[in-house]
């Protein structure tokens, strides 16, 4: 990439409708929505590398496919290869500079594609990957993936997932990545920034992005937006940067919510709320919410 | 030979054709501009938001003038004494503290008034119908002013020599300066209104003649008799009625108040006579029979009244005027107790037995009500008291419209200019012969409706009196002149309730593109080939100007 950019640049919002209307996602999607700003933040001169999923599913049928930039299929287990041989075909063609973009969905990035992700990393490509974080396998139909959250219910946790969510960002910081990032839909001045930034660096750079999925979550189309700031609120999604190792740029929450304000709102979390629910588990998610809250500071 | 096909297929992205998604909707949103709370609570149905945007994104106090006296002629005047009910609906108001549009206004208003603005008119071409507006107070000088800025003819007869009405007879200078409102009302003139003084209607001026001469009439005759207690005494020197004693000193006479007074009342002009005879160097006292709970005045006014010392006897009501050889010498009362409520709602006060006393007084004011002044008017009265009109302001009388404190009862000069409003619009439909048009307006914006995530709470503008011992030294201005660039802070605290303010929200987080810029206008517009109708953009609206409705 050229010179630094400015601090104008990284902050400016950009609407360029790289990935354009006509796609097939449901009303309210906080996918289509983050791909659209992560796209546009992105600009022209992109490569984006798609992984198996609803993304994929929902903006490339042919013959009117939504992306406005070069695009790039690949399953679920090789995106990130996919995306490396695309940075090393263009060193081998001594061609660019273009950006390279990664995406997938939580499911690909966590679990089936987590061996190809931790080698693009490791290899040091100068590569961006964007995880959109919806917490289960969506497209499938709503199947446990290891970034499903305590207690939430999925098809295949039909009494609520009894596990952790899987904690990438801090992971991949520890492949000595010079910036890893978390953002979330509802603030998108900070997740095109982000991405901005992200861009301006070399090397293999990641960001998780929480896109919350009506379906799958249970909430209506209109609400993906509120959840995502009660996600933050609450302290069960931290926004942060890592930036070459070090925590930063933590957005503060001066006045925390309890989670209960973010677990109502969702189809997912009802069954912990009904009579005869486990009387703790709500406390256990509270208590995720308070260890986030000081280990990030928030 | 086979052709050497491309490794992969490429799509020319020009020729795609997108899949309209909008087919999936089954709610629609919609751009809709609603009514904002302060609109919806001002008697004169300001355009509040509108002039507030203006200073806020331009800091243009010119074209905020002009937006304001679309509907109020008289902005720098209603900004000083207007209880300003718009505050009271500003939806700020259980967020942190409502705008100070009174002060806004009054910038704006005194803006108008330094660079001497000429209103524009509405309608160029002139008519030939001509229209008589009787009494010069603000329903009379509203009514007169929307009717020129329609191209109609306009003479104005006033009784007084000078025009004003209650405004320059009833309001002290320390409230609203003479010097403001005759300038006022000469950029009313302007627009070609022609104003005869000293020409009383029914009097020097028989109504016939003037239903004779003009298409329409206005009667803008305002309360200007006080009434009398109908307690023994009244007839002594040093008794005055509220109207008559402001009347008297706001016209520059010299009145001796001597060294007590006791006013009779609990309305606006019982404040203002108190606060009057004060500034003239007397002890005052206000008896009222019932408590301050009760009292009608505006609550700012009583406020400012108990900082300049005066005296409040509450449960307690004058019997008798004591007199010695025809000058007062003190007010006879008796304590009361409040039962339950009568009709107006408030507590009827009942007289305890064997509790009167004597209030020494060199003058008693007594400011316990106005009538009309029917003289040489004949015209049907409601409760025998206040002219009776339809629905348009029309009177018994054919082609006599009628508005203002004369009609409403004892309002204030926002609701009087209202009304003037009101009559100008019906008259133009009687002149032209249309039944008016009831057009609702759109839904009214509440709190609950708002998205107040996306504002800041921030410390309210405040105006700062001058302290009580100066300014009771003289009738001055109690409020010195506000700072341009404070109350363009001010404005910009507006929450815009119901009228988009570009904040780019919807344009940002639609998922699916569909809200897009129109390059003809520079607004927003949705793009219904692609809206899904998932009502994000409405959800996420600052100021509920989307409107989600079902698909048809």
């Amino acid at each position: 990439m050229s010179a630094q950019p400015s601090v104008e640049d990284l902050s400016r919002v950009e609407k360029r409708n790289l990935f354009a209307s006509g796609h097939r996602a449901c009303g309210g999607c906080g996918q289509a929505l983050a791909a659209r700003l992560v796209a546009d933040a992105a600009g022209e001169n992109t490569i984006a590398c798609v992984a198996t999923g609803c993304l994929e599913i929902f903006s490339s049928p042919y013959p009117d496919p939504s992306w406005r930039i070069p695009f790039l299929h690949s399953l679920f287990e090789n995106c990130s290869a996919v995306a490396s041989g695309v940075e090393a075909a263009y060193k081998a063609l001594n061609k660019g500079p273009v950006n390279i973009i990664a995406m997938g969905g939580d499911g690909s990035t966590a679990d089936i594609g987590f061996q190809s992700i931790s080698g693009m990393f490791e290899r040091g490509h100068d590569i961006l990957y964007v995880c959109y974080d919806n917490e289960a396998y969506m497209n499938t139909g709503v199947q446990r993936s290891s970034f499903t959250p305590l207690g939430a219910r999925t098809t295949t946790t039909p009494t609520g997932n009894t596990t952790r969510k899987k904690h990438l960002p801090l992971i991949a910081a520890d492949h000595n990545l010079p910036y890893v990032a978390t953002a979330t839909v509802d603030d998108f001045r900070d997740l095109q920034r982000k991405v901005k930034t992200a861009l301006s660096i070399r090397g293999p750079k990641y960001i998780q992005v929480l896109a919350p999925c009506p379906l799958g979550w249970g909430h209506p189309g209109d609400l993906t937006v509120h959840i995502c700031r009660l996600a933050k609120d609450t302290g069960l999604f931290p926004v942060y940067e890592i930036i070459d190792g070090k925590i930063a740029n933590v957005v503060k929450v001066p006045v925390k919510k309890p989670v209960e304000d973010y677990l109502k709102l969702q189809g997912r979390f009802k069954h912990l709320f009904k009579k005869g629910a486990p009387a703790d588990l709500v406390a256990r998610i509270q208590d995720i919410a308070h260890q986030n809250i000081a280990r990030f500071n928030i | 030979m086979t052709a050497k096909l491309p490794l992969g297929l490429a799509l020319d992205l020009a020729k795609v054709v997108p899949y309209k998604t909008g087919s999936w909707r089954t709610m629609k949103p919609l751009y809709m501009m609603q009514t904002p709370p302060c609109t919806h609570s001002c008697p004169i149905n300001n355009d509040i938001r509108g002039f507030l945007r203006v200073l806020a994104d331009q800091q243009d106090y010119e074209a905020a003038w002009h937006l304001l006296c679309k509907t109020n002629p008289l902005p720098a005047t209603t900004g000083r004494v207007c209880p300003h009910p718009c505050e009271e609906g500003c939806n700020r108001r259980d967020f942190d503290s409502p705008l100070a549009i009174n002060a806004s206004e009054r910038a704006v208003g005194d803006y108008g008034l330094e660079r001497r603005l000429d209103h524009k008119k509405e309608v160029l071409t002139p008519r030939k119908e001509k229209i008589a507006v009787v009494g010069s107070g603000p329903a009379g000088l509203s009514c007169a002013f929307h009717l020129a800025k329609r191209g109609f003819r306009v003479k104005i007869f006033e009784k007084d020599r000078e025009p004003g009405g209650m405004m320059r007879w009833g309001i002290p200078a320390y409230r609203l300066p003479k010097e403001v409102l005759t300038r006022e009302i000469d950029a009313i003139l302007r627009l070609g209104i022609d104003l005869e003084v000293n020409v009383k209607v029914g009097v020097n001026l028989p109504m016939d003649q003037l239903l004779h001469e003009y298409d329409a009439v206005f009667l803008g005759l305002g309360a200007q008799v006080g009434s009398s207690m109908g307690i023994p005494g009244e007839d002594a020197k040093n008794v005055y009625t509220g109207v008559g004693f402001l009347k008297q000193v706001n016209g520059g006479r010299k009145v001796d108040v001597g060294r007590t007074v006791v006013v009779v009342g609990g309305g606006n002009t019982a404040m203002d006579c108190a606060r009057v005879a004060k500034r003239l160097g007397a002890d005052v006292s206000i008896v009222y029979r019932r408590t301050r709970v009760e009292m009608p005045a505006i609550t700012a006014e009583i406020d400012e009244a108990m900082e300049e010392r005066i005296m409040f006897r509450y449960h307690t009501n004058p019997v008798k005027i004591i007199t010695d050889d025809d000058r007062v010498v003190g007010l006879l009362c008796v304590q009361m107790e409040l039962k339950e409520a009568d009709a107006s709602g408030r507590a009827r006060p009942v007289p305890i037995p064997g509790s009167e006393s004597v209030l020494p007084a060199d003058t008693v004011i007594m400011a316990t009500g106005q009538e009309v002044d029917y003289e040489g008017l004949e015209l049907a009265r409601r409760e025998s008291k206040w002219i009776s009109t339809s629905e348009f302001l029309l009177t018994s009388l054919p082609k006599v419209f009628a508005g203002g404190d004369a009609v409403l009862g004892l309002e204030t000069v926002s609701a009087a200019i209202g009304q003037g409003r009101r009559a100008a619009e019906s008259i133009e439909d009687y002149l032209e012969g249309h039944e008016e048009s009831s057009l609702g307006q759109p839904p009214v914006v509440y709190a609950k409706d708002l998205n107040r995530f996306y504002y800041q709470a921030r410390r309210r503008f405040t105006k700062e009196a001058i302290p009580v011992h100066e300014r009771l030294k003289s009738f001055s201005e109690i409020y010195p002149a506000y700072d341009p660039g404070e109350i363009a802070a001010e404005a910009s605290r507006c929450f815009s309730c119901g009228m988009c303010f570009s904040c780019g929200n919807c344009l940002m987080y639609c998922p699916d593109n569909a809200v897009r810029v129109s390059p003809a206008t520079g607004r927003y517009e949705f793009d219904y080939d692609f809206c899904k109708g998932c009502g994000l953009c409405a959800r996420e609206c600052p100021c509920h100007y989307i409107a989600l409705t079902l698909e048809k």
